[in-house]
């Protein structure tokens, strides 16, 4: 909220404060101050215009003016037309800074001299008008602007919402004198000054139809009202809080609003059909032109002010058109009333509207504003727009506020705070605050002011003193009382999955991390759209849906790298995935982590294969970091995945994920060029797995090594040759790997050669050559048998 | 045949002094001791000796094939103490050249970040609890305080996953507080609550609309904000050292009442006024309260025997704040340009 340190401080009673030191007391508060914008205007100058010309050369439209400062006549070149001889104008000199940061300096165009700057309203922070020079209807040239317009500061204040009050000056000024211990001059409720016959009852008559959405209706009339432009000290500030004078009727009721918080409405009562006011729901389809334009269709959960005839006016967001006050208005009902903010936020939002009065409103404001409002409005009314007060105003108020008390001890709000307030000083906080305080025996019963609804118990009425008494003042502790139960330490589930990325940081992978939300089409092309959630209002189309595989987004990593020139990456990432649950698709889904790598800009298929190997080779080094773990695998396919180089990695037999080169049509997706190798796991049943290790023994005797080339059909893969060797080797075979892969050379077409290094060793002595020659030998006639395998030597 | 000897074993003598190469002290003893060599070549001419000179001669050719053996034995010794004085010349290699190390990725600088706030969490006590990111509303907004249609929720502008706006994407990592609760159920409570949380805002250097946070939630009896005050300090000063301050300032967040912002001191100037800090001496981190009675009682605690705090805020802003990134959005584009910059 935009806020007029000025008028602030008119309310608050202070004139001892600077502007920075007021902010940062209202920050300290609990009124963040977002910046302070000093107005200061001692340097600009009233000038008298004398002639002006056009320039004489330049072909870009410049007018030269000549102009009186009193003292002095300058000759200025400005770039418009709209002052004329005799107009009074504002004037910056050369070196001047004018308020919006621009520096005036001389100048020379086309030969012509330039010495200073005549200025528009929104170069002086006055108004928002840049069309042309801003003409002055008082003073004398040369006078400092700011003996007719006095300096000022417009605070940016944030205002939290849970304190509607707070959107005023009037509850901002309570809080600045709260804050500087003392107590602001005036009453909240303002006095009610005489007023005319007939009661404005008999004039007009409201009735409320929908008491849940309407708690308060005020109604007054003014009548012999002459509509025209406000005084300038009213448009001045209505300017300097953001909002643009529009004529004295419609300038008070956002001047009170401004001041009091509380919107207002004015209508032209003669344009009311049947002098009626019904607070209602709207009916279907009813229509409304509202003042901004708009032809808005109704629908029944929309809360409408009606004449007798039709809707006049969106409750709380917005008035009608057809009953708005125009320039040939002398009788309005003035409508201060209180909608329900549940209620004003639905339609404005349904609506897409969202004004000054819904945005009040909406966060809950307090029906005892009303009267303060429609007092305050109807007093400036009658002093700026010549009208007549009626007596008798309408007000439909069917429940009245119920005063919310609060009962606590002192020392419960120390207890909260973990300071000790004195007493006096407590007391005295509340009070500055407005709230009344009643001690007896120790027990404190406080009623907080009318307006404060955010108040109703212990912990809030702490926050009020903490935040007045400063929470500088607040020693700081840590809990550390006898602790009887707790819960032992445990390593989390983060601390395990560092010994992940540790294992594949070793390994040579760098860890990415990238967005749960992604493009969904991508997905869907890749063949990874089943279980995807999609967000249901997205920002973005490149971020519609949660992901259900980390690879698309580790490719897209890989491609981007590649257009800032590093062609080959080699990452991964641990994340979760989002996958509906297909016994209960509606609720939440399941959010297992994964494990993803990706080594991306191989060149050749032989590279190809080392990187799915050393993929491999990583992956089982990272499971091991988790648990001893054995990982088997499959020949398998996935649409993602190369046909022939694809794997399923499984733990005992269950599923893991797949291991293999992507798709080349995959690769395609994403523009990437060459070939990848990448992985994706499950990371839940790793992380479950008992993770205990225990020491064995060393071996006492030394190991008996063997190599041995078995040549077999192409189609033989290694995983069965080994189970073959190890069913065949019995207990002196302590381990059987296989090493190398050979082709060509003497091997018949279709063959290969794989060679394994075999480990043979027992625990009671030392093998010798004949004993383990005759276990190789058992080896070789099974190979043979099983796999149709000839031997190399 | 003695001088024959003498003046072989004078030659050999020589010869294993001048031998400047193993290699041709090698040759010597071939020469001399080999199975050709030169006193091998005498022995056959033993037997036509008179038998009584014949274990003199003997004697003599031995002690003196000895003596060449000790003599290449020295002289091999010496051939390698000299090679051990030279080897800074001999071996000398550029030790300025540049290193080549060993393939080793990386962690990412988020990685980092967070353990290093668990690490100190858990060296309070705290321990670490995970939630899910696809939440209900009734986690993420009605158990915190946050009623349907309330103002406040536009504090926080909500991804749906369905449309009655039932299931959403979690607005913060509070949701984390009732469900702690209800795992836990008896205070005392300290947890250390870290994850991805998403804000349907427009993405620039400060703002993203997915990010990660942290929050850490005590309760037990007799919480104070003193207490939230201290344990932000110390996570402050054992982030960022001992020499800095927070103070916290008075705001709103529907669940916990009071309400805090918190700010940190700033490092640059040390509270003095600088750029960076935009000249007040603070850098915002993070929002801080006393749990809303109501969120206690939607937890299943009695708020009349326990109170306790909560705290969080992004990681990426500690982590800017830590390495002096200066667009938040450098965390999650990978460049492998910016994450090789962190250990
Ligand atoms: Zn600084």
């Amino acid at each position: 909220m935009r806020v007029s340190y000025q008028w602030l401080c008119e309310l608050a009673g202070v004139n001892d404060v600077p502007p920075d030191r007021g902010a940062q007391v209202l920050t300290m508060a609990g009124w963040n101050v977002e910046s302070v914008t000093l107005l200061d205007l001692s340097e600009i100058r009233v000038g008298g215009v004398i002639s002006l010309e056009p320039h004489p050369t330049s072909r870009n439209p410049l007018w030269v003016y000549q102009v009186d400062l009193g003292n002095e006549t300058r000759q200025i070149i400005a770039g418009v037309d709209n002052a004329v001889p005799g107009s009074l104008v504002p004037v910056a000199l050369p070196g001047t800074t004018v308020p919006n940061g621009a520096v005036v300096r001389d100048l020379k165009i086309a030969g012509v001299a330039g010495q200073g700057m005549l200025c528009a309203a929104d170069e002086l922070l006055l108004g928002d008008d840049h069309s042309g020079i801003m003409l002055l209807d008082e003073g004398e040239p040369g006078q400092p602007l700011d003996e007719l317009i006095p300096s000022d500061a417009v605070l940016d204040v944030e205002v939290t919402p849970n304190r509607p009050d707070c959107l005023s000056h009037l509850g901002l000024a309570r809080e600045l004198a709260a804050a500087l211990g003392r107590s602001l001059p005036g009453d909240f409720m303002p006095p009610f000054t005489g007023g005319i016959e007939p009661p404005g009852t008999e004039l007009v008559k409201v009735d409320i139809e929908a008491p849940d959405l309407c708690r308060r209706y005020i109604g007054a009339v003014i009548s012999g009202v002459t509509v025209g432009a406000s005084p300038r000290w009213l448009q001045r500030r209505l300017r300097l809080c953001g909002v643009r004078p529009i004529s004295n009727v419609v300038d008070v009721t956002n001047y009170v609003a401004l001041e009091y918080g509380q919107p207002l409405h004015a209508f032209d009562l003669e344009r009311l059909e049947g002098k009626r006011i019904i607070v209602r729901r709207a009916r279907s389809s009813e229509r409304l032109l509202c003042l901004d334009g708009e032809d808005r269709t109704l629908t029944p959960e929309m809360l409408v002010i009606a004449d007798a005839e039709r809707p006049v006016a969106l409750a709380g967001i917005i008035g009608g058109e057809e009953s708005a006050v125009t320039d040939s208005t002398t009788e309005i009902l003035l409508e201060a009333a209180n909608f329900d903010g549940v209620n004003v936020r639905a339609t404005s939002r349904a609506i897409r509207l969202r004004t000054e009065a819904s945005s009040r409103f909406e966060k809950g404001l307090s029906p005892e504003l009303a009267l303060a409002g429609a007092r305050r409005a109807a007093t400036l009314l009658s002093q700026v727009a010549g009208g007549q007060v009626h007596v008798g105003w309408a007000d439909e108020y069917p429940r009245p506020q119920e005063p919310v008390r609060v009962h606590f001890r002192p020392e419960q709000i120390d207890a909260i705070l973990g300071v000790h307030v004195p007493l006096e000083e407590m007391e005295a906080i509340l009070q500055r605050l407005g709230f009344q305080v009643r001690v007896q025996d120790g027990d404190w019963d406080v009623l907080p002011p009318v307006f404060r609804l955010d108040v109703t118990m212990r912990a809030d009425v702490a926050e009020e003193v903490g935040r007045i008494y400063g929470y500088d003042k607040v020693p700081p502790t840590l809990p550390g009382r006898r602790r009887t139960r707790w819960v032992p330490a445990a390593p989390s589930v983060e601390r395990r999955l560092d010994s992940v990325r540790h294992a594949l940081a070793g390994s040579g992978l760098t860890e990415v991390l990238t967005q749960a939300l992604v493009d969904g089409s991508l997905l869907d092309r890749m063949g990874l759209g089943e279980g995807m959630l999609q967000v249901v209002n997205p920002v973005s189309e490149g971020q519609d849906s949660l992901r259900t595989s980390l690879l698309p987004s580790l490719l897209e990593v890989a491609a981007a790298n590649r257009n800032r020139g590093r062609a080959a990456v080699f990452v991964f990432e641990i994340g979760r995935v989002y996958l509906r649950r297909p016994a209960e698709p509606e609720g939440q889904p399941a959010e297992p982590q994964r494990l993803a790598a990706l080594r991306s800009g191989l060149a050749t298929a032989s590279g190809g294969r080392s990187a799915f190997l050393e993929l491999k080779g990583a992956l089982e080094r990272t499971i091991d970091s988790l648990a001893p773990l054995k990982l088997t695998y499959e020949r398998s396919s996935s649409p993602l995945f190369h046909p022939g180089r694809c794997a399923r990695v499984l733990l005992q037999g269950r599923q893991l994920g797949y291991l293999g080169e992507l798709h080349p049509t995959v690769l395609e997706m994403v523009d990437l060029e060459g070939r990848a190798a990448a992985l994706e796991i499950d990371l839940e049943p790793v992380l479950a797995a008992d993770p205990t290790r225990r020491a064995r023994p060393l071996p006492r005797f030394p190991a008996v090594n063997r190599d041995l080339a078995v040549v077999v059909a192409e189609r033989v893969e290694a995983a069965s040759l080994q189970a073959t060797i190890e069913s065949a080797a019995g207990e002196l075979l302590e381990s059987a790997r296989a090493f190398d892969e050979y082709r060509g050379g003497q091997l018949p077409p279709g063959c290969k050669s794989v060679a394994f290094a075999l480990t043979f060793r027992t625990q009671e002595r030392t093998l010798t050559d004949p004993e383990v020659d005759a276990v190789v030998q058992r080896i070789k006639t099974a190979l043979a048998e099983r796999h149709g395998a000839t031997f190399r030597e | 045949m003695l001088a024959e000897i003498l003046e072989i074993r004078d030659s050999g003598l020589a010869a294993a002094a001048q031998a400047d190469s193993d290699e041709a002290l090698e040759q010597v003893r071939i020469q001399y001791l080999g199975r050709k060599g030169r006193f091998s070549t005498l022995t056959p001419r033993l037997p036509l000796l008179p038998p009584e000179e014949r274990p003199r001669v003997g004697e003599l050719i031995n002690e003196s094939k000895r003596a060449i053996e000790e003599a290449v034995a020295a002289r091999s010794a010496q051939l390698a103490r000299e090679r051990l004085e030279r080897l800074g010349d001999t071996e000398a290699i550029d030790v300025t050249f540049p290193g080549t190390p060993p393939a080793l990725g990386r962690l990412h600088v988020l990685t980092l970040v967070q353990r290093e706030i668990e690490t100190v969490m858990e060296t309070l006590g705290y321990h670490v609890e995970i939630g899910p990111d696809v939440e209900t509303d009734w986690y993420n907004f009605e158990a915190l305080n946050l009623p349907v249609g309330h103002a406040s929720r536009d504090m926080q502008d909500t991804f749906f996953m369905n449309a009655s706006e039932e299931l959403l994407l979690r607005t913060h990592t509070s949701p984390m507080q009732i469900r702690a609760m209800e795992r836990l159920k008896t205070p005392p409570i300290y947890a250390a609550i870290p994850g991805r949380t998403f804000r349907r805002d427009a993405t620039d250097p400060s703002h993203l609309s997915q990010f990660m946070q942290v929050e850490a939630l005590a309760i037990d009896e007799g919480i104070t904000v003193g207490d939230l005050k201290g344990t932000i300090l110390y996570f402050a000063q054992s982030l960022w050292g001992a020499d800095r301050r927070i103070r916290i300032r008075p705001s709103f967040f529907p669940y916990t009442e009071p309400s805090f912002e918190f700010d940190l001191s700033c490092g640059v100037c040390g509270g003095e006024g600088c750029r960076t800090c935009g000249g007040d001496g603070w850098l915002e981190v993070g929002g801080c309260g006393m749990i809303h009675p109501n969120v206690l009682r939607n937890g299943g605690i009695d708020p009349e025997r326990y109170s306790g705090f909560a705290w969080g805020f992004g990681i990426e802003r500690i982590a800017m704040l830590k390495y002096d990134v200066d667009d938040i959005r450098l965390f999650y584009e990978n460049d492998l340009r910016f994450l090789e910059q962190f250990a």
